[in-house]
């Protein structure tokens, strides 16, 4: 079975965190674009397609829920995984009110980062299909042909 | 009168009698005793209040007598009984502390109203004793919330920090895990002992996340007690607690709480910490002769606790930085910055918001929601429950 990389985007302050995490997923055979921080993390998305971003919530200057409310504003069928340090769960849940698919608690299970990533990119996958059927509809019912 | 223990010691019985005979009708039965030395005998056996002692008896004397009880018994009052014109002795018995004395021949209702008076004042040092003891439990109580409250903050903060290098040696160990079960890494030497370093590193991040886990549980749960609170009885408790200071400033306490329903179930302990803080905070704001108003109002599901003072108020740049911790308008020493950082840690951990208003000149109003009904939230344990939940669900 031929396996379809996930784009990653993975955003967090920690370089060494970004870096090991990224070669392991790499090894996994995802593709995997790093980020620093949030203003840098929108810019790849504003260039590249990005499937799941895997998004750090406590990051210095634009903050992983300023980041991740843009992120909702501006690609919204891009899915966000966030990543907290505090271990309060509050955050998290703001997290995901504000359209984060999950959340992952740090040191986090690589386990539960794979399956967690697998779901983010089921649903992208999903509602990517429905838009396109959407727009055949409107497509065919333009041309008159329905 | 009734319920004063009284021990009446003179050598003359026929006198003893009739005084005892005489108490009786008014509801007083003194315990009798004929020497100074049947005296201490008796205050042995059974604790008294006030001990009426004649001055003159063979053996041990009055005064000799008054000496061993207020050693002794330092709460007990003793009323002295002095021969005519013997004004000495009566002195020098107050000298060694008796409450007062009274000259024979003594007149029954004079000698009652003395010995009322002199039980009223067991019951003042009582009270006086009692309240202190109330106060110092407080202070503490108060101190200890403080503490753990910063102390919460510095756990969670270095918890944190440990989080991300946690993380880091997290992913390394995994990813080299990774490439030695490869194909090509099956036939390298001495495979074991790399697996089994790598495992080890990754049970001793396990460990090491426990503990961070347990500390940042720590700064967020604390010890809470929840039980049903009478808020109108709470404020009346916060209210006893600061008087003294209030009523040294002239500054006066009204409570307007009168609402159908003041219960709520909550935590009491922590609850008084929050009103104590915003109440000890209005005096400090508040000039003599100023006000300070402590209402209750019951909305829905909810109940607003509001302080409310007449002070100079709080200037608009500082408003937001009110509830930062170490932030502080008092000079270095006499302010810790963390009142009202603590208040709302409080409040917010029992489900509540606070809120303030203030306008300069005009007074600050600090109001506090709370729920009427506090439910225990999902500690970390119990998430890590619905995670695990999660994961056999998804297997399944």
């Amino acid at each position: 079975m031929i396996k379809i990389p996930t784009r990653v985007l993975l955003v967090d302050d920690e370089k060494d965190f970004v870096e090991m995490l990224s070669l392991r997923l790499k090894e996994m055979g995802e593709k995997v674009t790093l980020a620093y921080n949030g203003q840098e993390c929108l810019e790849i998305l504003e260039k590249e397609n990005i499937d799941v971003v895997i998004l750090d919530i406590k990051m210095p200057g634009m903050d992983g829920i300023e980041t991740l409310t843009e992120i909702k504003k501006r690609f919204p069928i891009v899915e966000v995984i966030m990543l907290t340090g505090h271990g309060t769960t509050e955050t998290a849940v703001e997290g995901m009110k504000l359209g984060a698919f999950d959340y992952l608690m740090k040191p986090a299970d690589f386990d539960d980062l794979t399956v967690k990533m697998e779901g983010a990119r089921k649903r992208k996958d999903e509602q990517e299909e429905r838009i396109r059927k959407a727009e055949a509809t409107f497509l065919l019912r333009k041309s008159g042909n329905i | 009168m009734e319920g004063i223990r009284l021990l009446l010691v003179d050598d003359e019985e026929e006198f003893r009698r009739t005084i005892a005979k005489r108490m009786t009708l008014r509801g007083i039965s003194p315990e009798q005793a004929g020497t100074g030395e049947e005296c201490l005998s008796v205050l042995e056996k059974k604790p008294v209040d006030v001990v009426v002692l004649d001055v003159k008896m063979p053996g041990m004397s009055g005064i000799e007598a008054l000496y061993h009880i207020k050693e002794k018994y330092p709460k007990t009052e003793v009323i002295l009984l002095t021969g005519h014109a013997a004004t000495q002795d009566g002195v020098e018995g107050i000298k060694a502390g008796a409450f007062d004395y009274l000259s024979k021949p003594i007149e029954l209702d004079h000698l009652l109203g003395k010995i009322k008076q002199a039980y009223d004042k067991i019951r003042r040092e009582e009270e006086k004793l009692r309240e202190a003891e109330f106060r110092e439990k407080m202070e503490q109580q108060m101190i200890a919330t403080e503490r753990l409250a910063s102390l919460g903050t510095l756990a969670a903060g270095v918890a944190h920090e440990i989080n991300n290098p946690l993380a880091i040696i997290k992913e390394s160990a995994g990813w080299m895990k990774l490439i030695l079960n490869k194909e090509e890494f099956a036939e390298i030497p001495r495979k074991q002992d790399f697996d089994m370093a790598l495992d080890k590193i990754e049970k001793g991040v396990e460990r090491a996340k426990r503990i961070t886990l347990k500390l940042l549980g720590f700064a967020r749960k604390g010890d809470s007690v929840l039980a049903e609170v009478d808020l109108k009885e709470l404020a009346g408790e916060a209210i006893q607690l600061v008087g003294r200071e209030a009523a040294n400033r002239e500054i006066e306490i009204v409570r307007k709480m009168d609402v159908p329903e003041n219960t709520i179930w909550s935590d009491p302990y922590q609850l008084r910490q929050v009103l104590l803080n915003l109440i000890t905070n209005a005096i400090h704001a508040t000039e003599s002769g100023g006000e300070i108003t402590i209402k209750l109002e019951v909305t829905g599901e909810n109940v607003a606790l509001i302080v409310q003072d007449t002070g100079q108020g709080i200037p608009k740049e500082n408003l937001e930085k009110i509830f930062e911790p170490f932030f502080s308008t008092k000079s270095p020493g006499e302010g810790t910055g963390l009142g009202l950082f603590v208040t709302r840690g409080i409040v917010e951990k029992l489900g509540g918001t606070i809120e303030v208003e203030s306008q300069l000149g005009n007074g600050t109003s600090f109001c506090i929601k709370l729920p009427k009904y506090l439910e225990v939230k999902e500690d970390l344990e119990g998430n890590h429950h619905a995670d695990l939940l999660d994961k056999i669900v998804k297997m399944g």
